[in-house]
């Protein structure tokens, strides 16, 4: 049995989203058993079966950046509150 | 609905509880399917068929439920392949196939038929039988492969043959509905498409040795139907006037 991770996308500009996974023998298996679990209520148009072997997976600690870069990480707060400063004062 | 000609309504009876059957047949193998992923398939699948008997008791009638739960045994038009008992995966696996193929070949000979809603209802019912189809060879080009489960397999096939067979005894009614252009094929004629399939599929057999049960053009039992039968009303019974 292989594990495979299942993709559904919705009609429209929406891209590829995870929906689960499951064990299938084949890959025709797969694709059969998918329709039913996870697409038989019409929840994607299209669907993407990836053998899950078949996935590059990265480490954590790798991905993990260090948290002391605040500059990568400007949502605008620091900017927006000096705006209001200035427009209280004048 | 009413007006619908009293042997052509036999005839599509026929139809409509070998579906509602074979839907209830099905869908006992919820939780208890060989693995989770087809215990999900397997159970929709068998709604999908309840689905398709829910559509042909409505051609006939208004009261689906009056239809599907309420008649006396010897009202029902059943054939006795969806009447057995299939308590061995192998032989629900072979029974899907067996049976699918077949309700192909009969909503092929509806899809023109002189009423119009069925020839709608069989252009939809076709759609999910690609479906059906592809699901049980799907299992069956994993399962033939290894020794063991093709030992199995064989022989649910071998057992279930000759009801299989059965499934196209003309059902009563059949030549009004000919008559009538509701259906364009007699059941017999689809017994060669269905073989041909079967053959290839399967490997070629020895048609001769298969033996159909006589059921009678439908009008008789098998002697499983009458357990079934108890299961299928046990809940209704509680309280049959309740709206559902």
């Amino acid at each position: 049995m292989r594990i495979y991770e299942v993709f559904l996308k919705r009609a429209g500009k929406e891209e590829f989203r995870h929906a689960g996974s499951l064990e299938a023998a084949t890959a025709e298996l797969a694709v059969v058993l998918a329709r039913e679990n996870y697409a038989r209520r019409g929840e994607g148009e299209e669907m993407w079966l990836v053998d899950r072997t078949d996935i590059v997976a990265v480490e954590a600690e790798f991905i993990a950046p260090n948290m002391d870069k605040p500059h990568r990480h400007n949502d605008g707060a620091l900017v927006a509150a000096r705006r209001k400063k200035k427009r209280a004062g004048s | 609905m009413s007006t619908i000609d009293p042997a052509v309504r036999e005839f599509l009876l026929a139809f409509a509880d070998d579906e509602h059957l074979m839907g209830q047949r099905h869908t006992e193998w919820i939780g208890v399917a060989p693995f989770l992923e087809e215990d999900m398939a397997f159970a929709s699948i068998g709604q999908d068929e309840l689905g398709h008997a829910a559509l042909l008791y409505e051609v006939v009638s208004d009261d689906i439920d009056e239809l599907a739960l309420h008649r006396l045994p010897q009202d029902y038009r059943s054939c006795w392949l969806v009447e057995e008992p299939c308590t061995d995966w192998a032989d629900a696996l072979i029974r899907h196939w067996l049976y699918d193929t077949a309700e192909v070949l009969r909503w092929e000979s509806l899809v023109s038929s002189s009423l119009s809603d069925l020839g709608d209802i069989a252009r939809r019912a076709l759609r999910e039988e690609a479906f059906h189809i592809r699901h049980a060879n799907a299992l069956l080009d994993a399962l033939l492969g290894s020794g063991e489960a093709q030992a199995r397999l064989l022989t649910s096939l071998d057992r279930l043959f000759p009801l299989a067979a059965g499934l196209f005894e003309a059902p009563a009614g059949e030549s009004a509905a000919l008559e009538g252009g509701v259906s364009a094929s007699p059941m017999q004629s689809l017994l060669s498409p269905w073989r041909q399939a079967v053959d290839d599929r399967f490997g070629e057999r020895d048609w001769t040795k298969v033996d159909p049960p006589d059921q009678q053009q439908r009008r008789m039992r098998s002697e499983h139907f009458e357990l079934m039968y108890a299961s299928m009303r046990e809940v209704i019974l509680l309280d049959p006037t309740a709206v559902w």
